[in-house]
């Protein structure tokens, strides 16, 4: 079974793909130009195979009735996904556009690198979620694992839940913000207290996917900015690197 | 018994008037113009030190990090004096046992597929000559030097990589062909550019400072610059050594395969690293489904990096390449997986050698930068001012390049002229391609990719230890 077009009308197509273990390029190409003419798409037996939705555009949407493996959505320009399950490393890693939803939890380097777009984790994240990251916005309604947000060079990444070790290590200008608790801050990372106008656009950022972050205590994570330079005669920064 | 320790320092003895022991005391002491308070014959330790151990450098690096507190820092490449040399080896052209090709009137092939030999891409790679121009980013280099490089080369048939900064829109508009790289660091890397690439490369490493991240100080962090890596102006930025969404080679095969499905399979899949264990390396990345490995030996060059790096760390180019043809072979993935190497590569002889060792082709970046004008003696007070002269620079780092090539500085940029410099790019790739082409001749080869270690010879015991090429006169190879 290949693409199955249902219904008529080309604005309101329903596009049923299925994965298992047909070739991947077939599958991506299916999805491909299904997500770029703007339709929707179904993809029925994902089987949590690797490199599912890379690469696309356009303004359709797919929904993964399953888990998938790494990479899902990775480097992507548009397009909304949907997992109806988990994911596996680098989710939207390298995202540019566009829109992906984790309905069950995350694995490793979640919007790696990512240069704009959303990403939105319903259950937990993996270590290193937005490492990289340049642009765009990850949400986590679970907990994120150790070193979220490594290097960040801009956007926000926001957990509702707990973070686990060295959050916010060696951070340029992004942002992490935490709801719950942060077990230990990376290297350079430290927690400022935020404006009334940035909650505010925390509040919008989760109100645009559905969440409700109100009644939580925010933990805004920037950088020290005490890596940003090499000419530190100070030997304790050198060993934190 | 006389005891040497007392004996008063004078040949004469009793009753000798002074005057005729001071006469002799002269002719003894040779009057060679030493210290006189000092024995004729040691001047040299007392003056110059001579240690092998404590040299003055030895000694003005301890100086500078107890009043630094930190490592050194510089651009340019390794200046460790023990690496073997290309030099070390020599061709054997044909005479009685093989028949030469006429060196100035016949046909040797220069052609160059990269990305051909798995049959997984559409559109491989075709150059003109064995050689292109390495990974030197906009950040690094300026934009009008990236931008004649892409010319020159594309004058030559031949192609350049972005570096690790972003695709510059200069240089793809100049490059008829043109990798683009995905460094750990990963800066403007989206859908969009990597389809405006006619390659993709992962980086593992470089020769200059394998097993460490990138490094471009805020002198040459611009606003340009800034925003193509997303940082913010003017910081030291110290890049990543490890990719952030794979770690080990298995992870890198499915990161591969993403690549291959962001582009369509259309255009070859490049892995590059530093050359350190290159044997296992090699058969490692042939393994990831890779269509080209590029090798860097520790001679490759840098725009910046701790000094210990460059002369600690890595193989030498020679080395590593044999090393890396060896782990093709035993894999059975010669052929079908392209051997690229770099690193300290100057001449048309040293591109030969490489190829006849094992590579399939080799990438130049100082030397290309010499010839943009790296080193010139132009600006001589500009390369005063940086405490150095034409010939002598390394000051990358600084951003202070006299002639343009390695600044973000406006005003230096503009002394990179691109159409002269991409002239004298192509002009040299055009040189280096008749050198290697009039060796292969001299052996006999109608391709330069048929030269062999067969064409070869060791000078030295090392040479031939290093690379396995018969040591010459023995005609076998040193072993143990």
């Amino acid at each position: 079974m290949s693409a199955l077009l249902q219904g008529s009308s080309a604005e309101a197509q329903v596009v049923t793909v299925e994965a298992a273990d047909r070739p991947l390029r077939e599958v991506n190409r299916e999805i491909r130009e299904a997500v770029a003419a703007g339709h929707r798409v179904e993809v029925v037996e994902p089987l949590s195979r690797h490199n599912l939705a890379v690469g696309l555009t356009g303004e359709g949407h797919v929904t993964f009735r399953g888990s998938v493996g790494y990479y899902c959505g990775g480097l992507s320009a548009g397009g909304a996904i949907e997992v109806d399950g988990n994911s596996g490393w680098g989710t939207g890693e390298g995202l540019s556009a566009g829109h992906i939803t984790v309905n069950g939890n995350a694995g490793m380097s979640v919007g790696a690198a990512m240069r704009g777009g959303t990403i939105h984790v319903r259950g937990n994240a993996g270590p290193r979620c937005g490492v990289a990251q340049k642009a765009g916005d990850i949400v986590v309604e679970g907990d994120i694992g150790y070193s979220t947000g490594f290097m960040s060079h801009g956007g926000r990444i926001v957990c509702l839940g707990n973070s686990r070790g060295s959050v916010g290590d060696s951070l340029w200008e992004g942002v992490v913000w935490v709801g719950g608790e942060i077990e230990r801050l990376g290297i350079d990372a430290v927690v400022v207290t935020p404006e009334a106008e940035e909650v505010a656009e925390v509040d919008e950022l989760l109100a645009s996917v559905g969440v409700d972050g109100s009644g939580l205590d925010w933990k805004k994570v920037v950088a020290g900015q005490k890596l940003w330079y090499f000419e530190a005669r100070d030997a304790k920064q050198w060993l934190m690197i | 018994m006389a005891d040497d320790l007392n004996t008063p320092a004078t040949a004469a003895g009793p009753g000798v008037a002074p005057e005729a022991d001071a006469r002799l005391e002269d002719l003894v002491a040779f009057g060679d113009g030493a210290d006189p308070a000092r024995p004729a014959g040691v001047p040299g330790s007392y003056a110059r030190g001579d240690s092998p151990r404590w040299s003055p450098e030895a000694i003005a690096d301890i100086q500078a990090k107890a009043q630094m507190g930190r490592y050194q820092l510089r651009g340019f490449s390794t200046f460790n004096k023990h690496l073997p040399s290309f030099d070390e080896l020599v061709f054997q052209p044909a005479t009685m046992t093989r028949l030469p090709l006429e060196g100035y009137r016949e046909k040797c092939d220069t052609q160059t597929v990269l990305g051909d030999g798995l049959g997984k891409v559409e559109e491989p790679i075709v150059l003109d000559m064995p050689i292109y121009i390495a990974a030197m980013s906009f950040g690094a280099l300026s934009a009008n030097a990236k931008a004649a490089l892409g010319r020159g080369a594309r004058k030559a048939g031949t192609m350049t990589c972005t570096g690790e900064g972003g695709m510059l829109e200069e240089e793809r508009e100049e490059n008829r062909t043109l990798v683009y790289q995905l460094s750990p660091a990963r800066y403007m890397i989206d859908l969009d550019h990597i389809r405006k690439a006619d390659a993709v490369e992962l980086v593992v490493g470089q020769g200059a400072k394998p097993g460490t991240g990138g490094l471009l100080l805020g002198m040459k962090i611009s606003e340009r610059v800034a925003r193509m890596r997303s940082l913010p102006e003017g910081v030291d930025q110290r890049s990543t050594s490890r990719h952030p969404d794979f770690l080990g080679a298995d992870d890198m095969t499915i990161k591969i395969e993403e690549l291959r499905e962001a582009t369509d399979h259309r255009v070859p899949v490049f892995v590059k690293m530093g050359a350190t264990r290159p044997y296992y390396d090699t058969a490692v990345a042939a393994k990831t489904g890779a269509d080209v490995i590029v090798l860097d030996g520790m001679e490759g060059g840098t725009g910046a990096s701790p000094e210990l790096l460059l002369d600690n760390t890595g193989v030498p180019t020679m080395a590593a390449i044999p090393a890396a043809r060896r782990a093709l072979d035993d894999t059975g993935m010669t052929g079908k997986v392209k051997l690229v190497a770099a690193g300290g590569i100057r001449s048309g002889a040293d591109v030969a050698k490489a190829l006849a060792l094992g590579a399939d082709c080799v990438m130049i970046g100082s030397a290309a930068m010499i010839a943009l004008g790296c080193n010139s003696p132009r600006y001589v007070e500009d390369y005063q001012k940086l405490g150095t002269e034409p010939g002598a620079c390394h000051h990358c780092h600084t951003g202070l390049c006299p002639v343009g090539v390695t600044t973000q500085d406006p005003l230096l940029s503009e002394r990179v002229d691109v159409e002269a410099a991409s002239e004298r790019v192509h002009r040299f790739l055009t040189a280096l391609t008749m050198e290697a082409s009039l060796l292969a001749k001299a052996c006999g080869k109608s391709s330069v990719h048929n030269l062999e270690p067969e064409d070869l010879r060791a000078l030295t015991l090392e040479a031939s230890a290093f690379t396995g090429v018969p040591l010459i006169g023995a005609d076998r190879p040193f072993s143990w």
